[in-house]
């Protein structure tokens, strides 16, 4: 895992949350500008995945699969939260993926511990 | 995306949305984990990987049950949920020798933010203001 990639993952994950939660207070549908913050958020979760294929299987420690089975949802969720949020037209729309920005960072939060406890330590 | 739209009536609908989206995401990765737990290395804390697994089913049937508008379903899924994290809780405190490592629910889930324990209280909230 790359420690600057892995916190501006982070960053990105809690500034699309906090955006998100400011217009789920506001009342906004999900409109195209939310569309673009998540596609940032989901390039570098994949410029993560990316790395962590190329850097990982050459590790020494244990726990790989589990690393990569985390990442791998962790990529999914905001997709999954956009589709779910998008079909309502109440405020929780936005809402909904707002909280998925959370669930990312507990997500990367746990994928970062694999990594610095068991495969890289 | 604005051609699909809900039922603003639909329990899962508004906030019970963001419930769901919390359910599915509890449901998933307390699951996976258990079952990991549960064939791997059942034999080293054999009650919190069973509860573990108890607690991934009742956020799934409470997920299924808010999804499909059954409000007596969702009601009951969230109170046992909410009367599981409290007993859980408070019996990992007084017997901590059951627990050797942690369920979702022990320690009032703080291995998961707390979460498991906000939870069953927003969805009990949530549904029974839905119910009026």
């Amino acid at each position: 895992m790359i420690e600057w990639l892995y916190l501006a993952v982070q960053a990105a994950a809690l500034a699309m949350s906090a955006w998100f939660f400011v217009d789920t207070a506001r009342s906004q549908r999900v409109g195209r500008r939310h569309l673009v913050g998540v596609a940032v958020l989901e390039a570098l979760l994949l410029a993560q995945l990316a790395a962590s294929i190329a850097i990982v299987p050459g590790e020494a420690g244990g726990g790989k699969a589990l690393f990569f089975s985390y990442l791998v949802t962790t990529l999914l969720v905001p997709v999954a939260a956009t589709f779910w949020g998008s079909i309502d037209r109440s405020r929780w729309g936005i809402g909904t993926v707002a909280a998925s920005g959370l669930v990312v960072a507990a997500l990367m939060l746990r994928v970062h511990q694999i990594w610095e406890f068991q495969i890289h330590g | 995306m604005a051609d699909r739209t809900a039922d603003p009536r639909s329990l899962a609908a508004g906030f019970g949305r963001l419930i769901v989206l919390v359910y599915v995401v509890f449901a998933v990765s307390a699951g996976a984990r258990a079952l990991f737990q549960v064939a791997t290395k059942f034999g080293e804390a054999p009650v919190s990987f069973a509860l573990s697994a108890i607690a991934a089913a009742i956020y799934l049937v409470a997920a299924v049950a808010i999804i499909r508008g059954a409000a007596g379903l969702a009601l009951a899924a969230v109170g046992v949920e909410l009367a599981g994290v409290v007993a859980v809780g408070a019996l990992s405190f007084a017997v901590p020798d059951w627990f050797p490592e942690p369920s979702v629910w022990s320690h009032f889930g703080s291995g998961y933010g707390y979460v498991p324990l906000v939870l069953p209280v927003a969805g009990l909230v949530y549904l029974l203001k839905r119910r009026r």
